[in-house]
């Protein structure tokens, strides 16, 4: 049984049908990506998964338990963290501020030093800020302060929303070795982009999304290698 | 015409209108008998001024150099010759206006035109202040030179700051002032030492203590009041300044509060004669029920609609208190008499000065809670969802569970502010829980700057004890207090005492330019990786 198993899931916005029957899996240990071009649906998939939207149908199962009756806080406590598109860090608290509030499901104070000093080992920059406010930080650092925020929760399962979304390419190259470094050490992740070419270049197995539904599923290799992928989201002719 | 010249005249007109405006409303003389209170200038005899006549000029010429130094404003750069130009021509400018009002009003009291019939303000007395107490021309001649005069100073002036400067300067004077005293060394190590810190304490207790016996009755009750919208201003500051839960109807729970002691201490409409703690007591928990019950509905909603909702609940309450429906409770538009005050072993403690103890007590309590929250896991979680409150889901906060608590204190230590109000004038009815409570409860928190407990209780004493220093004023109270509002957002719009995060937020440092282009042409390798 897989480690995250999104079945049939069928999400609304009102009366907009945003995802049409949804189903992926991930396993213990991996980087799965989920590609796809503008509205396809990626980030409202995420946000089921994390239960800020309820699906009208179909199961969102993380490790055996189905979610479907658990609050978006209380999912977070059974090791989901998000990163949000567009970064989402507390702007008018400082750095220190925002990854103290990353590790608020974190009952034991204990472990709190240990894990900033992880977060700070990942990106020194933050080490050198960490009394600064958030909201002056540059895009790159703001991102690095996202993921080490989302980081001090000990997920088990890390949900990363367009982590190179207006970013610099040569920043994100060293965002997406971060990605890799922390999946090294354990953490599962499920990484939604638009920036097929890198995520497919760390990724195990990929998605890809078209208006809500799922097109093509293959190992990554395969989708840099397919056609249709190429075409659409990598730029090749 | 050159565009300072423009500037010159267009200011002088304003100012030119502006004080024929306060003349016609009867403010200058109001003006010239409270500066005799206040700076109390002798009269020169022998240039034939009166005291009166000297504390006008005195409130003239500040108009005028005012009028010299809004001339120049936004006109930069200007030469000297340019800035004197511009200012004097203001300053004529507005002594043309100010001077041909006087020389016509003065003519038409001189000829016996009864003014009053036309505007209630202007007594014979009042235009004869105005125009010095001289014959019409001679009086008006004296104001346009003496406009004329104050402008070329006031363009002095402001050219020699930088003009644009001044506004700026005089915000950025108290902010300095504030902080060079917090900074002080001797005040850190205060602050950093236990014991001199307790001494401190000890003698701020001491003068609470004694402060009452040195005052009067009049300015005990005031204190009083001051001290309940201080409770009430850190309860509202958890919901608003904390959570970012913007509640238009707090008086509600004040309401509760207040009607809660008046029922079941006074001898009218039940006369059930219970003790007064245990109804202080109750004004809290029911208080507090009742923002659960009003949270639980209305805290799903965010922003504009929740300070709609609660704007209506504050209303419901209000004219439910003086239904026929709850008249048997509330005693309806009649309100309620003889509330009992507290008794401490058997003995009254009910005085004005008793009550100012005991808000004090209360205000202590409160305060120390408060701050004890704040810095609890609560409040990171308050913090966190005003920031962004999907965001903070995702951290894990139980966003609905935080929304309520905040409510529910913040409910509580209202109910507490009503229970004691209600006590200590002995009264309660609905026109103490109008719509104008929550909002003077929102302006304090907003003027003594929000989430910051000392901003809390400086905007409570500006907010409830100026208009009481102001009372000299007279009918123009209002108008002098909304002014000053308007100048203080203005000026200082973070509030007076804001809390560290805001002060950041108005006046962080942005990180330096070179840094950021460091970033982007330093190699990602060193970026990230490291």
């Amino acid at each position: 049984m897989a480690f995250l198993e999104v079945h049939d899931v069928h999400t609304y916005y009102g009366n907009i049908h945003a995802l049409k029957g949804i189903s992926l899996t991930v396993e213990r240990g991996e980087i799965v990506t989920l590609i796809g071009g503008n509205g396809a649906g990626k980030t409202t998939t995420l946000r089921t998964i994390c239960g800020l939207l309820k699906p009208r149908r179909g199961k969102v199962i993380l490790d055996g338990e189905d979610l479907a009756d658990f609050k978006t806080h209380q999912i977070v406590y059974k090791g989901v963290a998000m990163v949000p598109e567009g970064r989402g860090v507390f702007a008018r608290l400082t750095v220190e501020e925002n990854l103290d509030l990353g590790a608020y499901s974190r009952n034991d104070r204990a472990t709190y030093a240990s894990d900033l000093e992880r977060v700070f080992g990942l990106f020194p920059r933050l080490k050198e800020r960490r009394k600064q406010v958030a909201g002056t930080l540059s895009g790159g650092e703001q991102q690095m302060l996202a993921i080490g925020r989302a980081l001090m929760a000990h997920p088990r399962i890390l949900l990363l929303d367009e982590p190179s979304m207006g970013l610099a390419p040569i920043l994100v190259e060293g965002i997406f070795d971060t990605i890799k470094d922390i999946n090294r050490e354990g953490t599962t992740i499920l990484l939604v982009e638009q920036n097929a070419l890198m995520a497919l270049s760390i990724a195990s197995r990929g998605y890809v999304l078209q208006t809500g539904q799922i097109v093509l599923q293959d190992s990554a290799e395969n989708l840099q290698a397919n056609e249709m992928v190429q075409k659409a989201y990598l730029g090749i002719e | 015409m050159r565009k300072h010249l423009i500037h010159g005249l267009t200011s002088g007109i304003v100012f030119g209108i502006i004080t024929v405006f306060l003349l016609l409303i009867g403010f200058l003389s109001t003006i010239a008998d409270l500066l005799l209170v206040a700076i109390n200038i002798k009269s020169l005899e022998s240039a034939g001024l009166s005291a009166q006549t000297l504390n006008l000029l005195l409130f003239l010429g500040l108009l005028g150099v005012f009028t010299g130094i809004r001339a120049l404003r936004g006109a930069e750069p200007l030469s000297w010759v340019q800035a004197i130009l511009s200012s004097t021509l203001a300053g004529l400018v507005h002594g043309l206006i100010a001077g041909s009002a006087g020389f016509i009003l003065g003519t038409l009291t001189d000829n016996g035109v009864k003014l009053t019939t036309y505007l209630s303000a202007m007594l014979p007395q009042t235009v004869n202040l105005y125009i010095l107490n001289r014959a019409p021309l001679d009086g008006a001649t004296s104001l346009l030179l003496l406009f004329t005069l104050t402008g070329l100073v006031g363009g002095l002036i402001a050219k020699g700051l930088g003009s644009r400067k001044v506004g700026e300067r005089a915000g950025a004077f108290w902010q300095t002032t504030v902080t060079s005293v917090t900074e002080l060394p001797a005040i850190k190590r205060v602050q950093s030492s236990p014991i001199t810190r307790y001494v401190i304490y000890g003698i701020l207790l001491l003068i609470v203590f004694l402060l009452p016996q040195r005052l009067g009755q009049y300015w005990n009750y005031t204190v009083g009041t001051v001290g309940i919208y201080v409770l009430l201003g850190l309860g509202l500051n958890i919901v608003v300044g904390l959570a970012g839960l913007l509640d238009l109807g707090y008086v509600a729970f004040f309401a509760i509060g207040a009607y809660t002691v008046a029922l079941m201490t006074a001898p009218e409409p039940h006369a059930l004669g219970i003790n007064f703690w245990v109804a202080l007591l109750s004004g809290l928990v029911l208080a507090a029920l009742a923002g659960i019950l009003l949270g639980v509905p209305v805290l799903r909603m965010r922003g504009d609609y929740l300070a709609i909702v609660t704007l209506g609940f504050g209303e419901i309450i209000r004219v439910l208190s003086r239904s026929d429906l709850l008249t048997p409770f509330t005693g309806g538009p009649r309100g309620v008499r003889d509330i009992a005050g507290p008794t401490i072993f058997g003995k009254p403690f009910n005085s004005d000065i008793d009550f100012v103890y005991l808000i004090t007590l209360a205000v202590i309590l409160i305060i120390f809670i408060t701050n004890r929250l704040q810095n609890s896991r609560v409040g990171r979680a308050w913090v966190a969802m005003r920031e962004d409150e999907t965001v903070a889901q995702a951290m894990g906060i139980d966003t609905m569970k935080a929304k309520l608590l905040a409510f529910s204190i913040g409910a509580a230590f209202a109910g507490v502010g009503g229970v004691l109000f209600a006590s200590r004038n002995q009264f309660t009815g609905p026109e103490d829980h109008n719509l104008m409570v929550s909002i003077n409860v929102l302006a304090l928190v907003i003027v003594g700057g929000m989430g910051s407990i000392p901003g809390v209780i400086a905007g409570a004493f500006v907010l409830k004890g100026l208009p009481e220093v102001l009372r000299q004023l007279e009918n123009f109270r209002i108008l002098a207090f909304g002014a000053l509002l308007v100048v203080m957002m203005i000026w200082r719009p973070e509030g007076l005492i804001p809390s560290a995060r805001r002060q950041l937020e108005m006046h962080g440092e942005e990180p330096p330019p070179e840094e950021v282009i460091q970033q982007v042409t330093k190699p990602a390798s060193a970026e990230v990786e490291s």
